[in-house]
């Protein structure tokens, strides 16, 4: 089963004299596990709530296989959609909980209960069916909603922060579910989240928004080694983010100079700015080098002091003060051998010229 | 995984294909905005056309102008009665508001079966006609009564002292009346104060009064100004209790109103003095309406 | 804490119960003074009665106009309390789901003819009634005690949909079902318990209603209240009170019901 193709076009929302959402075009294949994600605000609840059919846009279509549904209610869009706080019906079963979308549709009950029972298995609740929700643990009613948004098949599959409620272990866990459960029933999904870890383990592609904007689109990996601003490069993972000084260098291969006497050496060519916006040099903790004593020759070389070390799970991360305006983070998996430096120590740190990303501000 | 199936057929039966023009996003605020009018309606053809029609009345009958008023604001009883009226909703209230407080503070913290029993304790007199609790005032009031006849089997008075008809027994008998409706509004509010933050309060070096004034009394009073509001718009519109305890000296707006327009047939006079005390009781709930922001149904909602 | 904290403490924690003891007192006895007057041998009202007697639940029973505004109360107050059911509902629904703008103005709208004084509202309703020909009639009484006990539906069914997520009625809506659907599923059991509090609140209302009884009803319609109030201001038999006790047995029946019904629905999410 595939499922439904999605396109937004030009959807926009305003409350009053607020843009919640500026005019948007998105297109999702058939079949694609595409992530939204942003900060609090940034218009992704408005566009799935569009979507869904809960918001009434300002304008704009939204075409589900060439259809236009904007004019229709929610609940013939045939969307299946699980929430964050699960909106399981408290006074049904499990059982009718999952089989209340075959219900309103007019399913013969051997259906319904055939149905019901592969659904069950799936998300591993196979004898549960007579449980009230409120029995269910936070994971296995997030399960129970899964189930009941699937059940008849929808070709599109809506997730608004659906794990945002779990601890995170269970969260780890979940997603892994997720993904396997988008495998078995081939829906197109759209997952609203503002976890980038998340988006970036489950999706196939991602839409970051910031302020009702959509500001990139991209498969994962695309959008880490390719962030088009300072916003999207800070969003995902972490960034050392450094203003330029001066006007954009001549030629490639030019020293950059980030103030304090600090100069970085890139091979990237200087981005397309609208008319003359503020560029950055970004470079990501992981591609940082850091040994002991003074600087060793080469790009990019740096000593600074040792501020603050954490380590977790298998990946150790310093802050490293170079000098009063300028902090570095770099982070690596230690080698068992090796040690973990102190605080207060000096160090130095280098990367390659390759590694200076060269970005808009904006 | 079943393949085809349901889902697929009710979405091509859905919608038409293609679909190029622009259509008007679906939403719900028409349906509810429908919803709304049905109450609404009915509300406006029996609750604001009579209210208007009195207003009207009162300019109108027996001529056209402000006669009516005339006779209200001046020489006369009529003022007076009016006055009587907010000063005793506002004794009323207050002392339902002395009494309350610390009934519902002792009810706010109460479990198990005490709670159970203080609170039916509150609602078996709610639940009981009001016409029923202010004849047993008269019972206990009257010349023969039980108050009078504790006051002389205990020596305290040798002659059945006069409490009825006046001001005593209707001021008595309202806040019996009223005395649920402020508690109930106020164990409310007490109750959804989360008892942590008296907790952290101490552990802050506050004393149990200080506590108390500066973080349990500023959170009652929502429930304070529910209460309050409920009940002094309730006692100003009062007839039942004023009527049976008050007598022709003692008289409220509603027992003037009712004997104007019933006894005497003076319709326009009965219309001006409602009118008069809409404006007042009106006045409060704006008031009211103001300092509680919200929806005014979840605010009273006990 | 300081000695005299420390007594000022000890004092409020035996003043403020007893305190309250005593208020619950003030509250409760007048309600009990009738039931023992009820019984009273003497044909005057005393308390307390110096010998019991059934006389005055006999003189009631000869009296034929009790049952009759019984019967009255009864079909005044049935339909009073389906309607109000049903208007305040309604209003409730489109307040607290509707995300319409002015909410809190129809909010405050709705609720205002419980508390604005009924007498204004009686002799507002009078001529508006005697033109549309209802005067003195059931239907007319039922529209005036609608309008004033509706507002309580309107809030108690409010409290029970603002008791939880308006997502589940987003959840049913993307489960294929309609509005009346997700109404009757959905919306319904959930609130179904407000409803039930407030459609017997509007009964007690409209049972216990006095002002607009006395300008809407005719000697055939006449309610309990109003019958009362017609006696008491004639003749102070304790007939009055012998009615009364009846009144009071009915009034704690309908609030047992509500307590049980209140009881049963906190059991039933317990025992899930």
């Amino acid at each position: 089963m595939t499922g439904a193709q999605l396109a937004v076009q030009g959807l926009y929302k305003r409350y009053g004299e607020v843009q919640a959402l500026a005019p948007t075009d998105l297109d999702v294949a058939q079949g694609e596990f595409f992530a939204l994600i942003g900060p609090s605000g940034s218009g992704k609840s408005t566009l799935l709530g569009s979507i869904a059919g809960f918001v009434a846009p300002s304008g704009g279509r939204i075409l589900v296989d060439g259809a236009d549904v904007v004019s229709v209610p929610p609940y013939r869009r045939n969307i299946g959609m699980v929430f964050q706080n699960y909106a399981l019906f408290p006074h049904m079963s499990v059982f009718d909980n999952i089989a209340f979308p075959l219900r309103m549709r007019k399913a013969a009950s051997a259906e319904i209960g055939a149905r019901v029972e592969r659904m069950l298995a799936m998300v591993r609740l196979q004898g549960m069916g007579a449980r009230r929700s409120s029995q269910l643990s936070g994971g296995q009613q997030q399960r129970v909603a899964l189930a009941r948004a699937a059940v008849y098949d929808p070709a599109l599959l809506l997730m608004d922060e659906p794990l945002g409620a779990l601890d995170k272990n269970l969260r780890e866990e979940m997603q892994d579910e997720i993904k396997q459960f988008h495998r078995q029933i081939g829906a197109t999904v759209l997952y609203v989240t503002h976890d980038q870890d998340e988006a970036a383990r489950l999706s196939d592609r991602i839409a970051i928004l910031d302020h009702g904007r959509v500001v990139q689109v991209g498969a994962p990996r695309e959008l880490y080694e390719k962030p088009c601003n300072a916003f999207v490069a800070s969003f995902l993972g972490e960034a050392n983010l450094f203003a330029i000084q001066g006007a954009a260098p001549a030629i490639r291969g030019t020293a950059l100079e980030i103030g304090g006497g600090i100069r970085l050496s890139t091979t990237r060519r200087w981005p397309d700015t609208a008319n003359g916006a503020a560029v950055m040099a970004c470079v990501r903790p992981e591609a940082i080098r850091l040994t002991e004593g003074t600087a060793a020759a080469g790009d990019n070389g740096l000593e600074g002091v040792i501020e603050d070390v954490v380590y977790s799970a298998g990946l150790l991360r310093y802050r490293v003060r170079v000098n009063d305006s300028c902090q570095i983070t770099v982070r690596h998996h230690p080698g068992p051998a090796m040690r973990t430096a102190a605080i207060g120590e000096r160090v130095a740190l280098s990367w390659r010229a390759d590694d200076t990303l060269l970005i808009p501000k904006e | 995984m079943g393949a085809v199936g349901l889902g697929r057929a009710v979405q091509t039966r859905s919608f038409a294909p293609g679909g190029t023009t622009a259509s008007r996003p679906w939403s719900t605020t028409g349906f509810y905005a429908w919803l709304l009018a049905v109450p609404t309606g009915f509300l406006v053809l029996f609750f604001v056309w009579p209210l208007l029609r009195v207003i009207w009345r009162s300019f109108t009958d027996p001529g056209l102008g402000i006669e009516n008023y005339a006779t209200v604001f001046g020489d006369g009883p009529y003022l007076i009665v009016l006055w009587n009226t907010i000063e005793t909703a506002a004794t009323v209230t207050f002392i339902c508001l002395l009494i309350a407080y610390p009934v519902a503070y002792v009810m706010a913290r109460a479990r198990g079966t005490a709670l159970q029993v203080m609170a039916a304790l509150v609602l078996i007199p709610l639940w009981t006609s009001v016409v029923i609790r202010s004849y047993a005032w008269m019972v206990v009031f009257q010349r023969r009564g039980v108050l009078n006849d504790l006051l002389l089997a205990s020596g305290l008075v040798d002659t059945p002292v006069r409490f009825l008809p006046g001001s005593f027994g209707v001021h008595v008998g309202m806040v019996h009346i009223m005395l649920p409706f402020m508690i109930l509004p106020l164990l409310s509010s007490m109750r959804s104060i989360d008892m942590t933050l008296l907790r952290a309060a101490s552990v802050l070096g506050a004393s149990p009064a200080n506590a108390f004034m500066k973080v349990f009394l500023p959170l009652s009073l929502p429930g304070v100004n529910a209460g309050v509001a409920l009940v002094f718009m309730t006692s100003l519109g009062f007839y039942v209790t004023p009527a049976l305890l008050g007598g022709p000296r003692h008289m409220t707006a509603a027992v003037l109103i009712e004997q104007q327009a019933n006894t005497y047939l003076n319709w326009g006079l009965a219309a001006a003095l409602a009118t008069t005390l809409l404006v007042i009781t009106l006045a409060i709930y704006l008031v009211y309406l103001r300092l509680t922001g919200g929806a005014a149904d979840a605010a009273l909602a006990r | 804490m300081t000695p005299q904290g420390e007594f000022l403490s000890r004092l409020m924690r035996v003043a403020l119960p007893g305190f309250a003891v005593l208020a619950l007192a003030y509250l409760i006895l007048p309600s009990l003074i009738i039931v023992p007057m009820s019984f009273s041998n003497q044909l005057y009202l005393t308390f307390p009665p110096p010998g019991w007697s059934l006389q005055w639940y006999g003189a009631m029973q000869q009296d034929l106009s009790w049952p009759q505004a019984a019967v009255n109360s009864f079909l005044v107050g049935v339909p009073t309390a389906l309607l109000s059911v049903a208007l305040g509902t309604l209003a409730a629904l489109a307040v607290v789901r509707g995300r319409l703008r002015f909410a809190a103005a129809a909010s405050a709208f709705l609720v205002a003819p419980m508390l604005l004084p009924h007498v204004i509202i009686a002799i507002g309703l009078y001529p508006v009634m005697l033109d549309l020909g209802l005067l003195r009639g059931y239907l007319g009484i039922v529209i005036g005690h609608t309008v004033v006990a509706m507002p309580l539906v309107f809030i108690t069914v409010s409290a029970a949909l603002r008791n939880y997520s308006e997502s589940l009625e987003l959840a049913a809506m993307t489960c294929g079902a309609g509005p009346w659907s997700a109404f009757r599923h959905i919306t319904f059991p959930m609130i179904r318990m407000g409803v039930v509090v407030g459609g017997l609140l509007a009964f007690a209302t409209s049972f216990d209603e006095l002002m607009l009884s006395l300008f809407l009803t005719g000697p055939g319609t006449r309610t309990l209240p109003r019958l009362i109030w017609e006696q008491m201001n004639a003749y102070l038999t304790p007939t009055i009170a012998a009615v009364a006790t009846l009144i009071l047995a009915f009034s704690l029946l309908l609030l047992a019901l509500v307590a049980l019904l209140q009881r049963g629905r906190a059991a039933e999410g317990q025992a899930s």
